[in-house]
């Protein structure tokens, strides 16, 4: 007989509101009121907001790091406070720091270890995931001489390493140069097109555009926009049209058929690149 | 909690991981200094007579081990878990699947491994000392009883059951494991201390005040518990007393052991189901204050 009950989505936030007691005489903190949200397997979800608007208290809820005071988190239908729960998870934390001592590779072995991986298995996937961040030459060097940007690519490995199906990203560009933000951002594309499903903070609003299908917008603790990129950020009364190679003639006539059907000319020009891909372009060594 | 959780893979994990941290932290120096005293010690003060020689080594070798083991249980554990939690290692740890007395358990075997280890290797430089200064003691001995004319048979064998009373027997080691044990306590109180504290300083002086007051229950319950008390409340203040420190005195069976009288079976069994029973309860109370804790 065919199982015709739904899969429950990667992660469900219901009613989560998050009160942090303070001292005696002080008022109790309220981060997170009332938040839900859905995050659908396969999918790209950026959560944004500025600082203080209780998106890491909001991550750390879902990981079972923190207990609600109100509500409940769910990853793939188990209850977040189930350790079980985060045997499908990688998580990489703001600006991650790991033990000093170890190196690299052993860093994921511990990592592995963790996640109850062993022998050859462990040795294999340790060093692809070393090899996919970009991170094999520092396989033997001590964490306590890796720059900010390896730090966060070491962190995406161990998030990696278990082959989880949701990975949780707490802005997972801080720190890192334009071309480690690319690779990052390349990488989550490559988890979209393998079914993984990404639940991603950043401040970079550029990016989370890039990579996000959806995204939810926090200030004060509150979810205060949801949807569909595109939905969101789409003008609704304006058409874009972009043209390689059309003459200005062109555009002359194209100015004046719009006008006369009662369209409204608002700008025309070149189209311009980014900062971020002349930089890449312009610091890129040539391939030999 | 799925049944099937507690994994000792995981638990071995944490805890090689923080033999590493620690030994990296250069902790294991004190060894080195540890093997200069003994030495030192071993040799020192030749005109004193046999039994003050041997005794005085025991005295500093001891008094050494003990202080390395209670600095390092105490040290070393209020060090772990604000460390782990300020580098954010806790996040990437926890956010995989391992419940937080597997991390609990982890750590504090990671340094009972370390005390221990440490614990073994001066307790093998020490003996090996006290072997060569007994043997050396001996040999003078003999050789004053051979210049003074009376080295009988019977004096000789006098001489060295004397010797050997005051030298290297099992009762070292027995001592050695009643520092083991002791310090073994002292750790899983740091820990514990450590899981509410708001910083290592705090976690290092409260497990200090606390360290001294258990020392101290037997000359406590003396001198507060006089006889014009009463007995409910004799029983009220010795059981509070037990609650908020541990009686280290039940470990402090170093005396009888430089003195060269005999630790029994039964003292060892009762140090062992001590030291057992506070360890449990400990990382129990440890494991209910961790996993309310807010990371």
């Amino acid at each position: 007989m065919p199982d015709s009950a739904p899969s429950p989505p990667a992660v469900t936030v219901e009613n989560l509101t998050k009160v942090f007691k303070s001292g005696l005489g002080q008022q109790a903190f309220v981060a997170v009121r009332d938040l839900s949200l859905t995050v659908e397997k396969g999918e790209v979800y950026g959560l944004i907001g500025p600082n203080g608007s209780g998106k890491s208290t909001t991550m750390k809820a879902i990981l079972g790091l923190l207990s609600p005071t109100l509500g409940k988190t769910t990853i793939f239908g188990k209850s977040s406070i189930e350790v079980e729960s985060r045997r499908d998870v990688g998580f990489l934390p703001e600006n991650p720091y790991f033990y000093k001592h170890l190196s690299g590779l052993e860093t994921l072995l511990f990592y592995g270890r963790l996640c109850s991986m062993s022998g050859r298995d462990l040795q294999d996937k340790a060093r692809e995931m070393l090899i996919l961040t970009g991170l094999e030459d520092a396989t033997h060097r001590r964490v306590a001489g890796f720059s900010k940007g390896m730090l966060q690519r070491l962190g995406l490995a161990q998030a990696l390493l278990h082959e989880p199906r949701l990975i949780i990203l707490d802005e997972p560009t801080a720190g890192v140069d334009p071309a480690g933000s690319r690779k990052i951002r390349d990488l989550i594309m490559g988890f979209k097109e393998s079914g993984i499903t990404v639940l991603v903070t950043s401040h970079l609003l550029e990016q989370i555009q890039e990579v996000c299908d959806r995204v939810g917008i926090m200030a004060h603790g509150r979810m205060v926009r949801e949807g569909k990129l595109d939905d969101l950020i789409a003008v609704e009364n304006e058409t874009e049209l972009i043209l390689a190679d059309a003459s200005p003639e062109l555009l002359a006539e194209i100015r004046t058929l719009a006008e006369s059907k009662g369209a409204r000319w608002i700008r025309s020009g070149h189209s311009r690149t980014t900062l971020e891909r002349l930089f890449l372009e312009s610091t890129e060594e040539p391939k030999q | 909690m799925n049944s099937n959780s507690f994994s000792p893979a995981r638990i071995w994990t944490l805890a090689a991981a923080t033999v590493t941290q620690l030994v990296r932290m250069k902790i294991m120096a004190f060894l080195i200094v540890f093997c200069i005293i003994v030495v030192a010690a071993g040799f020192a003060f030749p005109v004193m007579n046999p039994e003050q020689q041997l005794k005085l080594l025991k005295d500093v070798s001891f008094g050494a081990l003990q202080i390395f083991s209670v600095v390092i249980a105490i040290v070393s554990t209020a060090l772990l878990l604000p460390r782990d939690l300020e580098d954010r290692t806790l996040y990437t740890i926890l956010s995989k699947p391992v419940p937080r007395y597997e991390y609990l358990l982890g750590k504090l075997m990671g340094v009972l491994l370390l005390i221990g280890a440490g614990l073994i290797l001066m307790d093998i430089a020490f003996s090996g000392v006290l072997w060569l200064r007994q043997s050396l003691v001996l040999a003078q001995s003999v050789t004053a009883l051979k210049q003074e004319g009376v080295a009988t048979p019977e004096a000789i064998a006098q001489l060295n059951e004397f010797v050997g009373k005051q030298g290297l027997t099992w009762n070292i080691h027995l001592g050695v494991l009643a520092i083991f044990l002791k310090a073994s306590v002292i750790a899983a109180l740091s820990l514990m201390i450590s899981c509410f504290a708001s910083s290592t300083l705090f976690t290092v002086v409260i497990s200090l005040l606390v360290t001294i007051i258990g020392h101290g229950q037997g000359l406590i319950r003396e001198y507060f518990f006089t006889a014009g008390m009463n007995q409910i409340m004799k029983k009220m203040g010795s059981a509070m007393l037990a609650i908020l420190t541990p009686d280290l005195g039940i470990f402090d069976v170093l005396d009888n052991v430089i003195n060269g009288e005999i630790v029994s079976a039964f003292s060892a069994g009762v140090m062992i189901g001590t030291a057992a029973i506070y360890v449990t309860g400990y990382v129990l109370v440890s494991h209910l204050l961790f996993v309310e804790k807010e990371l």
